[in-house]
């Protein structure tokens, strides 16, 4: 792996259909075609619905991708892709048009994990990063905490027992009526609301560093349903609460690990790491207690392939790999 | 120049390559259409004829109907090859190939692809000279209204396609019914209907016979406005 290789990356695992280039440490294009629209008339992702969509816009992208950084495609040095986890249905698509892309380029194909792609996103940002740290990794699909020993050895401390906090976010949203994705419909609305106001659980679990967020929608639910029209609650207040107690709960145990795991520096990804209220309390936190946070900006948080470009090149770099050990034996299998 | 054609649309994963005539083929049998079979068979087929990938001109590829994920792997596959090499895809629909395969013959030809959930695609043509005609537009049908459908009318039927599929097949051999090559899609059918097309549509006008609208089964449970919040 050359330094200044041009890596092209595509990511598809759930409901972002997501192109980038990188050459070097510059990310020379980063696009991602939401799929928000088509999924809002039903509150969430629907897996077909998303492969679908994935399917019609990936040549489309690809063309607009490459043509708006001026790369020739012969200049691709290697192409990467997600391999999962996600939704079969959509990760397909990606993978299979990347590994062709790969083909006919006559590069070689790189297949990257969705997670360690989140794991290794503020690279891009803070390319000083090293491990040992802990990261939160939070989406509609997961929410994880682990150790990152070294890069390649990950350590999963904890992750949840039922909902992702996103499906949390979205789960109450569809049910209010507030929009979908639910986590950014509910950030909005909680502007200025009190996050006092509604007293709802942080759901604990029996493993330590374990999340559960199946029982506080439930009682979000529940609250409302017995509510007076007397009570008067503000929306903005009920929206802040709920908010606050996903928050709450991810910091509480997120904190817990790092404090039993003794490490000094933070980090995270995923959608809901894009959310401001846990950014907030995540940055205090670290400045209370002189941890180096390591935060990927809200767009580099979300899913996107600028981090299926970065964790390819950390790996390839950190497992010292020549690009032509892995030519075409890794696109045909 | 080369042309290359595939088929992911069922069981079996096939591709071939032609210059004017077949070169070179692959078919093999899926295990729910592993992903690696299809590009292995391409790159296996290049390396046989030695042929490079610039000299490819055009893909020809089976649309479906058929399962969703190898019509999927097909299409982001050509996709991603016409992407590259500019190339066009030529889209051909199975049931058409799977008929014309069948096209010497003097009976009503029924095209039948499995689309799983017990339910498959059926469409019926009439052989014509080099060719077939449609008869009906594709639609969905269940085993039992297909038994209905073949024993309808007295017309004299072949039934081709995934008809092996069918575990009692007695309700399909009624007087009039034959069983009849071929049972599956392959690439060799695609192109033999595919290179008689001469207008063929925008990389970005492809669309894959899905047969269906995709099934939705979100909780619907909502606020039903019993609860007032203030703005
Ligand atoms: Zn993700």
């Amino acid at each position: 792996m050359q330094s200044e290789n041009i890596i092209l990356g595509f990511e598809t695992s759930c409901d972002e259909t997501a192109i980038a280039l990188m050459k070097g440490d510059n990310l020379l294009i980063n696009k991602i075609s939401s799929q928000v629209e088509i999924h809002e008339k039903f509150g969430g992702v629907v897996p077909e619905v998303a492969s679908r969509a994935h399917a019609e816009m990936i040549r489309n992208l690809f063309h607009s991708s490459i043509n708006e950084c001026g790369v020739d495609l012969s200049e691709i040095d290697i192409v990467a892709s997600t391999d999962g986890p996600g939704l079969a249905g959509s990760l397909v698509i990606g993978y299979n048009f990347a590994k062709s892309v790969a083909w006919a380029l006559e590069k070689p194909f790189y297949a990257v994990d969705h997670m360690v792609g989140h794991l290794s996103a503020p690279l891009i940002e803070h390319p000083n990063m090293e491990p040992p740290f802990l990261s939160l990794l939070v989406s509609g699909g997961h929410t994880q905490i682990v150790l990152v020993e070294e890069w390649g050895k990950y350590n999963l401390l904890g992750s949840t027992i039922d909902d992702a906090a996103g499906e949390a976010f979205d789960k109450l949203s569809r049910f209010c009526g507030f929009g979908f994705p639910g986590g950014p419909a509910i950030q909005n609305l909680s502007e200025g609301g009190d996050p006092k106001k509604v007293d709802l659980p942080r759901p604990k679990t029996s493993n330590k560093f374990d999340y559960s967020f199946s029982g506080l929608k439930t009682a979000a639910v529940y609250f409302l349903q017995k509510l007076s029209e007397e009570d008067q609650l503000l929306k903005k207040d009920f929206a802040a609460s709920y908010q606050e107690a996903i928050v709450d709960s991810l910091m509480d145990i997120f904190v817990k690990a790092i404090k039993e795991t003794g490490v000094n520096n933070i980090s995270g990804g995923g959608g809901v790491m894009a959310n401001s209220r846990l950014r907030e309390k995540i940055l205090l936190f670290s400045e209370n207690n002189n941890k180096k946070l390591y935060l990927p900006s809200p767009k580099l948080s979300t899913d996107n392939a600028a981090m299926i470009c970065i964790a390819a090149k950390n790996e390839l770099i950190t497992n010292k790999m020549n690009i032509d050990d892995i030519r075409l034996s890794s696109i045909i299998s | 120049m080369y042309k290359l054609a595939i088929s992911t649309s069922g069981e079996y994963v096939s591709a071939a390559i032609f210059e004017e005539k077949l070169l070179a083929s692959f078919v093999s049998k899926t295990n729910k259409g592993s992903t690696g079979i299809l590009l292995n068979q391409i790159n296996e087929l290049f390396d046989k004829t030695k042929a490079s990938r610039n000299e490819l001109n055009a893909l020809y590829l089976d649309v479906g109907p058929g399962y969703y994920t190898g019509l999927r792997i097909g299409l982001s596959v050509s996709q991603g090859l016409g992407a590259v090499l500019g190339i066009p895809i030529i889209p051909v629909n199975g049931l058409d190939a799977l008929a014309f395969a069948a096209h010497t013959s003097h009976r009503k030809i029924c095209s039948l692809i499995d689309i799983k959930r017990n339910e498959f695609a059926y469409c019926e043509y009439m052989p014509v000279p080099g060719g077939v005609t449609r008869e009906s537009d594709p639609q969905v049908i269940s085993v039992e209204n297909l038994e209905i459908k073949l024993s309808d009318d007295a017309d004299k039927k072949l039934l081709i396609g995934n008809w092996d599929l069918i575990e009692n097949k007695k309700i399909l051999t009624d007087s009039n019914t034959k069983l009849a090559e071929p049972k599956f899609v392959t690439a060799e059918n695609i192109y033999n209907v595919g290179e008689k097309i001469k207008d063929y549509p925008n990389f970005n006008e492809i669309n894959l016979e899905y047969m269906r609208e995709p099934d939705v089964t979100l909780s619907k449970d909502t606020l039903s406005g019993n609860v007032k919040f203030y703005d």
